[in-house]
């Protein structure tokens, strides 16, 4: 969770950590299945 | 040493190329997570096809056994190395996503159980591997990582702690090697425990949640017992996270007390900065899915989005962890590491045990 991941531009302002990024990928993901641009998961 | 510990380097690259450069490792992770689900699938058949007597072996070990594999003997090859490092991040976003089966009292109910478990578990670890460390005559800092890494989680833990108390580069390369060491071991040993001794899914899932480190080897412990188990491992697990913030800030000002560290200036920054994001993306998800946001195939598919995340993860635990270079890093902190873990899994059994009968799980 400290790791740091650059999030694009050099400001420091701009940097997000591990953790943040991977809450906001989740969201999006979970943004696709909430307006059916992903119906169905398979396992 | 640098294979064993998994933070990403920060280099002035372009984004586009540093994207570039995950992609080949990130295909390993998958291949070699998905070379586990077939196993899986495929072995266990073929077994009973041709009547042998197999054991049912999920794809979780199969996957990390894939990964050991790879690494002790061929090696993870230098292009992979910065795709496999980001099994930590698939691990996060995976347990956001796990969120949508937890019902937002489910989690006040067991959170609030497990808090009172945790807090425990942490001040008697806390506590014995200081004790240990002075025992076997460990430096004074390398003893607070490696306390802070069996009490609170293994190794965003020793990282986090290491930049607040100003340790050594040596120091955190040991504690995080011993660390890792010993998750792999519980990751074959716990179930076997849990097996043996005929644990509930509940008991068992709060064990491997207490007992066990680093927050990748938790949550695969439990899901090698079984799927409600894993649940409750990453529940208790993620509480347990979340209170890395209060640890390192307790060590933060005793070492900076004794003039060793600096001073630390905006204590509530400083918790923001440790606490782990990924806990309240768990909560908010949870929240939402009570709130019945997503449609019960919704939660299903989120759900398997989780385990295809785990699935990375589980291959990534295998390929970052390489037998050899933990040997290099010498036998005392190792040894402390070992007595620390056998005692802590046994405290934290004695202690979820115990809790289990009281309130009947």
């Amino acid at each position: 969770m400290s790791a740091e991941v650059e999030a694009g531009k050099t400001g420091s302002r701009w940097k997000l950590s591990l953790d943040t990024w991977a809450v906001l990928v989740a969201f999006l993901l979970a943004l696709l299945v909430r307006t059916g641009v992903f119906k169905h998961i398979p396992w | 040493m640098a294979d064993v510990i998994t933070v990403p380097q920060v280099r002035p690259v372009q984004p586009a190329l540093r994207f570039l450069r995950v992609i080949p490792g990130v295909l390993l992770l998958a291949a070699v997570g998905y070379a586990g689900k077939l196993l899986e699938q495929n072995v266990g058949a073929y077994a009973k096809v041709h009547h042998w007597t197999f054991p049912n072996i999920e794809y979780v070990l199969w996957a990390i056994i894939l990964g050991l594999v790879i690494s002790n003997t061929v090696g993870v090859p230098e292009i992979f190395r910065t795709g496999v490092a980001t099994y930590e991040f698939w691990l996060k976003a995976g347990i956001v996503l796990l969120g949508a089966r937890f019902l937002l009292g489910d989690i006040l109910k067991l959170g609030g159980a497990s808090l009172v478990l945790v807090a425990i578990e942490i001040a008697g670890s806390l506590a014995f591997m200081t004790f240990l460390g002075r025992l076997f005559k460990l430096k004074p800092k390398l003893t607070t990582l490696l306390a802070v890494g069996s009490a609170v989680c293994g190794v965003s833990a020793i990282i986090a702690t290491k930049g607040a108390i100003e340790a050594d580069d040596e120091d955190s390369s040991f504690s995080i090697a011993a660390i890792l060491a010993l998750g792999a071991l519980a990751l074959f040993t716990f179930p076997v425990i849990g097996h043996f001794l005929h644990l509930s899914d509940r008991v068992y899932g709060l064990w491997a949640g207490l007992g066990v480190d680093n927050t990748a080897e938790a949550t695969a412990a439990g899901a090698l017992y079984s799927d409600a188990a894993g649940k409750l491992a990453v529940l208790v697990k993620s509480t347990r996270n979340a209170m890395i913030g209060f640890v390192v800030l307790g060590y933060a000002i005793y070492w900076a007390s004794k003039g060793q560290a600096q001073a630390v200036g905006n204590k509530a920054a400083f918790l923001w900065q440790k606490f782990p994001k990924f806990v309240l993306g768990f909560l908010l998800i949870s929240v939402l899915a009570t709130y019945h946001f997503f449609s019960k195939e919704q939660v299903g598919a989120l759900a398997n989005l989780s385990r295809w995340a785990f699935l990375l993860t589980f291959a990534g635990v295998g390929l970052r962890t390489n037998f050899s270079d933990m040997r290099k890093q010498g036998l005392r902190p190792f040894a402390v590491g070992a007595i620390g873990e056998v005692v802590i899994a046994g405290f934290t059994l004695a202690l979820v045990y115990g809790a289990g009968k009281i309130f009947g799980w």
